[in-house]
């Protein structure tokens, strides 16, 4: 009568605790991979600058940080939330032209801080990161400057910036990666019970896919009468789609990793929209401005919507997991 | 054991009715509603702690509640545009009376007492005009009606008392009809507004931001030192412009715009649940379950620091800090850390906490 009992309370003391399955295994095979992805991207970045700083060969380099930012752009918590690295490493939407004017300021002033990796840090987001780096390599004003014009240094100033955060992203990943293992633990105050570490990459999961549709796509979009291609993420460096595809194929990661049970309906969802964007052969999203194109944009945005319908219904409901009892409140 | 003593020394002062004080109640710091496990709704009384003092079933969704200055009585609001509200015993858990709107009007979800408690002061919609109106209801004539004032304004969401009785209202500048919940009307003429209001309705000053700021709709307040008055705002145009979100004013001088930096303010999202001063009514500190972030400032709109929480939302006064609540059933004290108090498995916080003066 005794052995079973124990081989009871053994097995129970072994089992992982269901809602943190999923979280470990986010960590693991999703989020941490893609920190690295990142910072070597970015550290590519930095010393293809600091060899050659001009548009032409920086240029692949971005491509790829932008790309590899494009797998944890939406783990908008914790460690990519200090001191506003999100934005600092891309800031966008940008509905005020911050970007362009930051850019100008800096360029018309010949501001020296480009000089000063130590000062860098403290211009603002605007003037730094992806998108200010887009300015310089894409925008014809500015990218035609030579191997140590000012424009040049400015280039080489962002990419050991970004190298720079992408590394300390990195290292603060590590230790967040530990609060969220151990969260419900007793002195973790960041995830106060085990549930909270699932439920803000849930959140960051279903935030990130109301951004692709309403923001990545609707930005562009704009109103029927008036749509707005140059509002759409980074698209001088031709990206306004491939981000979506790629934002997808990562979110698409996060949930699969996510989730302890099986998601068919979510995974068909994703594939859904994936298969649309990769036969939409509108890589500006230009399309918007004529009734056919914007017809297929506005079939993306509602498949991407159904992803986040079967995200609530299939990761939410296996979860136990509900987003914002306040934050989809009003008042 | 206070409860009693308190209760034999009215009855040997010769009261007739032995005269209940909060500390019958279980001496709570603040009151907060919230969403149970089994999908019903309460109001707590919570320690200082984050223990719970007392628990009153609420017949539907809490808004926020207001706590009389002395006698351990609150009054619970429905979220907007509620038509009811329950004054309650926080000792018995009895419901007292229910408040019904007059034909005509709805409530906006918040409330305040002046002269000296018997005064309850309720925010609302007389949603035929859409002008705002604070009703006023007599405790001692047995929360009868007794009248109404102007708030100066439109839409009308949080009220609160300066000393001498004068309310000042936060106008928030769009309507609200009841056949239409959750829906705001003419958000792009809105004129928010900042009104104080002596108690016979009679308008005292009135604040109003920049043209460029009027589709943000100033919607909660939270008192400070001599006169100061910071006041949250919720901007209905795009969030990514980043836009100021607090303000601070004191009567007679211009409203002064907190300084966030940029990407807090983005990520805020537009939208402010909740503010409130520390106890030392030095910082102020403002939500937003939106972005889950609490941003706190000292008292010159100067930014401190943020507070990274999921659905955080409601904000009481602490000891040099604040109390915090979130939808995910969390309690946490923030001082220059934050400290966990209490997690409660299925409870969902409402948007605010309100501290019990005492």
């Amino acid at each position: 009568m005794r052995l079973p009992d124990l081989a009871l309370v053994s097995l129970t003391a072994l089992a992982p605790l269901p809602a943190m399955a999923g979280v470990t295994e986010a960590i693991r095979e999703h989020i941490l991979p893609a920190v690295e992805d990142f910072s070597v991207a970015a550290g590519d970045l930095a010393k293809t600058a600091a060899d050659d700083c001009t548009a032409e060969t920086l240029r692949p380099a971005y491509r790829q940080a932008f790309d590899a930012w494009m797998g944890l752009s939406h783990l908008s918590f914790g460690p990519l939330e200090t001191d506003g690295r999100a934005l600092a490493i891309e800031f966008w939407p940008d509905p005020r032209g911050m970007v362009a004017r930051t850019v100008a300021g800096m360029t018309a002033d010949a501001d020296p801080v480009v000089d000063d990796p130590e000062s860098f840090p403290e211009v603002s987001v605007a003037g730094r990161g992806l998108m200010a780096l887009e300015r310089l390599l894409y925008d014809h004003a500015l990218s035609g400057y030579g191997a140590g014009d000012y424009n040049c240094r400015y280039a080489m100033a962002i990419s050991a910036d970004l190298s720079r955060m992408a590394g300390e992203i990195l290292a603060d990943w590590r230790e967040h990666a530990e609060l969220m293992r151990t969260a419900g633990a007793e002195g973790n105050a960041r995830y106060m019970s085990e549930s909270e570490a699932s439920q803000v990459l849930y959140t960051a999961l279903l935030t990130t896919i109301e951004f692709d549709a309403d923001q990545r796509l609707g930005r562009p979009m704009g109103s029927f009468d008036r749509p707005r291609p140059t509002r759409a993420e980074a698209w001088r460096s031709d990206r306004p789609l491939r981000n979506i595809t790629l934002s997808l194929k990562a979110l698409r990661g996060l949930a699969v990793t996510l989730s302890d049970d099986p998601i068919p309906v979510t995974e068909a969802a994703f594939d859904r929209a994936l298969a649309t964007a990769g036969a939409l052969d509108d890589p500006l999203l230009s399309g918007v401005e004529t009734p056919q194109g914007r017809l297929k944009v506005e079939i993306l945005q509602q498949q991407i919507r159904a992803v986040g319908d079967a995200t609530r219904a299939e990761i939410g409901g296996g979860l136990g997991l509900s987003a914002g009892f306040n934050s989809r409140d009003g008042d | 054991m206070i409860g009693r003593r308190n209760f034999i020394a009215a009855l040997l002062a010769g009261s007739v009715v032995p005269r209940l004080s909060w500390a019958d109640a279980g001496s709570p710091a603040i009151l907060g509603a919230a969403r149970e496990g089994d999908g019903g709704y309460a109001l707590f009384g919570i320690a200082a702690d984050g223990g719970d003092c007392f628990r009153i079933p609420l017949p539907a969704r809490g808004h926020a509640a207001a706590a009389h200055p002395s006698a351990p009585e609150a009054v619970a609001f429905a979220r907007s545009p509620g038509r009811f509200a329950v004054v309650l015993n926080c000792v018995t858990g009895e419901v007292l009376t229910r408040l019904v709107a007059p034909e005509g009007r709805h409530f906006y979800g918040h409330g305040t007492f002046i002269a000296g408690g018997d005064i309850l002061c309720t925010s609302e919609n007389d949603f035929g005009t859409g002008q705002g109106r604070i009703g006023l209801w007599s405790r001692s004539k047995g929360w009868r009606r007794v009248g109404e004032i102007p708030t100066h304004g439109v839409g009308p969401h949080e009220i609160k008392h300066l000393p001498g009785d004068v309310l000042v209202a936060a106008n928030g500048g769009y309507r609200n009809h009841p056949d239409r919940p959750g829906v705001k009307l003419d958000v792009p003429e809105m004129r928010p507004n900042l009104a104080y209001v002596s108690p016979d309705g009679e308008l005292l000053e009135k604040v109003e931001l920049d043209k460029d700021l009027h589709l943000n709709s100033i919607r909660h307040i939270a008192l400070g030192r001599d006169g100061l008055v910071a006041f949250g705002m919720q901007w209905q145009g795009d969030p990514a412009l980043g836009m100021p979100l607090m303000g601070l004013h004191r009567r007679g001088e211009a409203a002064v715009l907190d300084r966030m930096p940029v990407y807090e303010a983005v990520a805020m999202r537009g939208y402010v649940g909740s503010i409130a001063f520390d106890a030392e009514r030095r910082r102020v500190a403002i939500s937003s379950p939106r972005g889950g972030r609490v941003q706190v400032f000292d008292d010159t709109g100067r930014h401190l620091r943020a507070i990274e929480r999921e659905d955080v939302c409601g904000i009481a006064p602490a000891t040099r800090g604040f109390f915090l609540s979130d939808g995910l059933g969390g309690l946490m004290r923030a001082g220059e850390e934050l400290h966990p108090l209490a997690k409660h498995r299925g409870r969902a916080w409402d948007h605010h906490l309100v501290p019990v003066m005492v």
